[in-house]
Order: C-alpha cells, then sequence, then structure tokens
C-alpha cells in the first residue's frame, strides 16, 4: 500500500485519539450529573460515550496502535464505563424498554474489551430468543448494527447475513449517481456493521465489493471537494474493510490537511466554535471516524 | 441576422443555433437540415464559427441515421476549416483531425495538424482524465475510431466514474458528454459499468437547456440504441 497514505492514516488516529483524550481530560463528554437510565435525549450524552467507546475498542482490537495510544484507549474505555456505572444504567436501560436496541449496542464496544455485566448478559440472551426483539421494525443499516452486536457479544441468534445485506440501499447496487448526503452513511454503517469493522471483509457479499470498488472512489471524490470531512473520513473506513484499498490518496492528504493542530478534525467547512464543550459535540463524532478510519486503514495494510 | 451584441456571444450563440439543426436533422424534426445558410441563420462569420466549434457533430445526422449530408453543408464545414485554420495545440486538434477525415470522406480533402498524444488517466487520475475525454466527445460517432478511442475503450470504468461524478456535481454538460462515451463504448462491444437507459433517461429529465447537450444526449440515445 501507499507509504503515504499509511503515513496519513497514522498521523489522523493518533491525533484525533489524543484530541479525544484531552477533551475527556478537561471534562468533556460525560453525562449530566441527573442522568439516568431514561435519558431523554441519548444523542446529546449517552451516545457520545458508545461512539467514544467504539473508538477504543478498536484500537484495542487491532496490533497497530503504539503503547501510549493503547493507554489512551484504556482510559476512555474506563471512564464510559465508569460513566454508565460499571454496565448497571444500560442494564436498567434495556430492562425497562426490551424492544430498545441502544443499550445492547453500546455494551458491544465494552463487551468487546472485556468489559462484563453479567445481568446484562443474561438479560440480553433472554431477549435475543424472543420473537419480538428481531421483529422490530427497523431501517435496514440498522438491522446489520444489531445482529452484528448480538454476533460479537456472542447471543445465540445465527442471521442471514446476504438477506440482511440485500435489504439495504447497497444490497441493491443502486445507480450510484443518485446517492445523497445521508444515504452515504446508510452505505457507510451498513459495510461496518457486515464486515464487522473491516475483521469480516469476507462477510460482504462479493458483489457489493465489486460495486464499492468501481463507485467508492467517485463517493469519496463528491464528498471531499465539498469538505464533509466526516462523511469522507467514513467513506474511507468503507474503504479500509474492503481486501484492497480503491480511494485515491488525495483523500487522506486533505483529511490531514483539514486536522488542526491539536487534533481536532473538523465534521465539515462550518467555522469550528470557540465554545469548547460545543466544539467538543460538534466534532467528537468526526474524531472517532479519524481514529478508525486511521486505525483500520492500518490494520488492513498489515493483515 | 445578429444574434449578440459582441463576436463571442455572437459566435456562441451561432454554434447553439447549428446544435439546434444538427438535432432536428438527427430526431427528423419537420423541415429539419444540418446547418445550412437560411433566413433565420446567423451571420456568415457567425454560422462558420459555430460550425466549426461544433466539428465532427456536423455529420452526426448522415453517421447514425444514413441520412446524406446536404453538400452546402459539407461546404459550410469546408470554408469553416479554411476561415478558421486549426492552431497546432491543444487536445481539441483532436475534433479537427475527425473533422478533417469526415471532410475528406465527403470528397473535402483537408488536413488537420497531429494532435498531441491522447490524454491518460495515469496522468492525473480519473476526474481529471474524464473531463477532457468530455471535451472530445464529438468524437463518439459511429466509424471514427483512434487513438483516443482506444483510450476509452482502454478506461471504461474512468469514464463511467467520471460521469457518475458529473451527475453528482451537477455538471449536465459533463455528464452528457460523458454517457456519449459510455454509449459509444456500448455501442462498439465495451460494456458499460454503468447502466445506460436510466441514466439517459435522467439527463433529459434534469437537462441544461443548451441544444448542445441536447445533441450529446440524442447522440448518445442513438448510439446506445444501436
Amino acid at each position: 500500500m501507499n507509504p503515504a497514505v499509511l503515513g496519513d492514516a497514522h498521523r489522523l488516529a493518533t491525533r484525533a485519539l489524543e484530541w479525544l483524550h484531552t477533551a475527556h481530560e478537561q471534562g468533556h463528554g460525560a453525562l449530566p450529573p441527573d442522568g439516568g437510565a431514561d435519558l431523554s435525549d441519548p444523542d446529546n450524552a449517552y451516545k457520545p460515550i458508545g461512539e467514544c467507546a467504539l473508538a477504543a475498542s478498536l484500537v484495542l482490537r487491532e496490533t497497530v496502535s503504539g503503547p501510549t495510544e493503547r493507554e489512551r484507549a484504556r482510559v476512555l474505555l474506563d471512564f464510559g464505563w465508569q460513566q454508565l456505572r460499571q454496565g448497571e444504567l444500560l442494564y436498567e436501560r434495556q430492562f425497562r424498554h426490551m424492544l430498545l436496541s441502544d443499550p445492547l449496542e453500546t455494551y458491544l464496544h465494552f463487551h468487546r474489551s472485556g468489559y462484563r455485566h453479567p445481568a446484562l448478559d443474561e438479560l440480553l440472551s433472554g431477549l435475543d430468543g424472543l420473537r419480538a426483539t428481531h421483529a422490530v421494525e427497523t431501517m435496514p443499516n440498522r438491522r446489520l448494527a444489531i445482529a452484528n452486536a448480538r454476533h460479537v457479544i456472542g447471543l445465540g441468534s445465527r442471521p442471514d447475513w446476504d438477506a440482511l445485506a440485500a435489504a439495504t440501499w447497497l444490497g441493491a447496487r443502486p445507480e450510484p449517481w443518485a446517492i445523497d448526503w445521508t444515504t452515504g452513511y446508510s452505505v457507510t454503517h451498513t459495510v461496518f456493521h457486515l464486515t464487522d469493522w473491516g475483521a469480516l471483509p469476507e462477510r460482504l457479499p462479493a458483489p457489493l465489493r465489486e460495486y464499492l470498488a468501481a463507485w467508492l472512489p467517485v463517493w469519496a471524490d463528491i464528498w471531499r471537494e465539498t469538505g464533509q470531512w466526516d462523511l469522507l473520513g467514513e467513506l474511507l473506513i468503507v474503504d479500509a474493510c474492503l481486501p484492497e484499498p480503491v480511494c485515491d490518496p488525495q483523500n487522506w492528504e486533505q483529511l490531514v490537511a483539514a486536522q488542526r493542530a491539536d487534533g481536532l478534525l473538523p465534521r465539515d467547512l462550518d467555522p469550528v466554535d470557540e465554545d469548547p464543550e460545543r466544539a467538543f459535540k460538534d466534532n467528537e463524532h468526526t474524531a472517532v471516524v479519524g481514529v478508525l478510519a486511521g486505525t483500520l486503514t492500518l490494520a488492513r495494510a498489515l493483515r | 441576422m445578429p444574434f449578440a451584441e459582441s463576436p463571442q456571444r455572437e459566435f456562441a450563440a451561432a454554434t447553439e443555433w447549428a446544435a439546434g439543426r444538427t438535432l432536428d436533422a438527427l430526431t427528423g424534426a419537420e423541415g429539419a437540415a444540418p446547418p445550412t445558410p437560411a433566413p433565420a441563420a446567423p451571420e456568415p462569420q457567425a454560422l462558420l464559427a459555430g460550425v466549426r466549434v461544433l466539428g465532427p457533430d456536423v455529420f452526426a445526422p448522415a453517421l447514425l441515421t444514413g441520412a446524406p449530408t446536404p453538400p452546402e453543408t459539407t461546404e459550410i464545414v469546408a470554408e469553416a476549416f479554411r476561415v478558421f485554420p486549426s492552431d497546432e495545440s491543444g487536445i481539441h486538434t483532436w475534433r479537427d483531425r475527425a473533422t478533417a477525415e469526415l471532410l475528406t470522406r465527403a470528397g473535402y480533402p483537408v488536413s488537420a495538424p497531429t494532435p498531441p498524444p491522447p490524454p491518460d488517466p495515469g496522468e492525473d487520475g480519473w476526474q481529471h482524465w474524464s473531463v477532457r475525454m468530455a471535451q472530445l466527445s464529438c468524437l463518439a460517432l459511429p466509424t471514427l475510431d483512434g487513438p483516443v478511442h482506444q483510450r476509452a475503450r482502454e478506461h471504461p470504468l474512468a469514464l463511467a466514474r467520471g460521469a457518475a461524478r458529473a451527475v453528482l456535481r451537477r455538471d449536465h454538460r459533463t455528464s452528457a458528454r460523458l454517457v456519449r462515451w459510455l454509449a459509444w463504448l456500448h455501442r462498439t462491444g465495451t460494456p458499460s459499468t454503468l447502466e445506460l437507459p436510466p441514466l439517459l433517461r435522467q439527463l433529459a429529465l434534469t437537462g441544461d437547456g443548451t441544444a448542445r447537450s441536447a445533441l450529446d444526449l440524442t447522440v448518445a440515445a442513438h448510439l446506445a440504441a444501436g
């Protein structure tokens, strides 16, 4: 693989992780003090904890990061697990709302990294045996997220991956010129969950791999030109989930060039808010994307 | 009849007029004929400029439908070549070479300078290459073949990516020109990675309103149906 890309991937991931780590040290990313299992707006508090845990769990899963990065990843996971009261919050939320999937999907990242809540394990195993939880009406790419979380945690259900893939937008192999910004995220998430973030590239059906090899470079080019760094980063994660790289190295150059000296990777071309709390909330997801894009690209190259 | 107040705008308007006449001839509109002097035609020099810009496409109706090109149209193209001689640089000399070949076939032998090597996507990526190939889309006609066409045959995916990129960038003219290349490839036996009928339909629905783009799309539709 292009050595310049590997250098850019390393730089992007290391600095994005450092920014996330520093932001947490400064007190960002914590749940509100009165937060309980029924958080009314999980997107603003609960979801970022899951996203940071995702990035950290994959830094630990792969063997491409140095000891400093692995330590930072562990600190972020410990912080999140403590915020979730060692999984108790997830358990309570899942206990009260049996058809919700976000406790399962959040637990996945901690479970992957060795954290356990035995009562939650038992609860999830029981729910996995219900037709009711499998029949919840969910977007096709979200169904894949849930199926992959059950798979990694080791629950008993055996999904039909090809059927789940076929139900997504990507699965239809649609006219590539008809994609839009929102659908771009549907495509990236389909690939993330279908391949378990690059660990199982063969679970992506061959026709979809070929389709992505043809059109991913076009989509990356479009959202690079418009400075949609968050989506561009997700598309580069998709690239890292394919057997071979297909996107132009210039995408990496521009993404690294967009990253600020302190490691903040702006989500788009809008000015970064001067309020640190607002800047964290606005750009935390893109930092997670930067960590994952860099880490998984390096991991694929060394596989 | 003057079309516009500045020569540049007048020539552009004349090119549109000539493209419209060619389009009419291709679609069989009533009373249609390729560009010839007519009561509503642009001033003579502007007409020559318009025909010169249109290049090989003046012969598109004949090449696609078999209807002969009227001798007065061929004379105008030959005259345009004399009044506006081919310059010696740039990839557009490939267009002049194609026009010269078609004129020579029609009995008006003219010469065109040797063009530079055809563009290659290895030079600066499929994005730039596809845009340059779009500028040469008027070469995508039946019976024309050469080094530029060979490049198209060698890189169908780069052309398809360029077409998809152009649609997403709302660059209708480049989209139409690249789908024309894809249709030419289809006609000459190179399968396209992009399905042509839905793309042709979409571009027809979202046209930029110019006769030049409509001509590219109509040529593409003829090629795709062939």
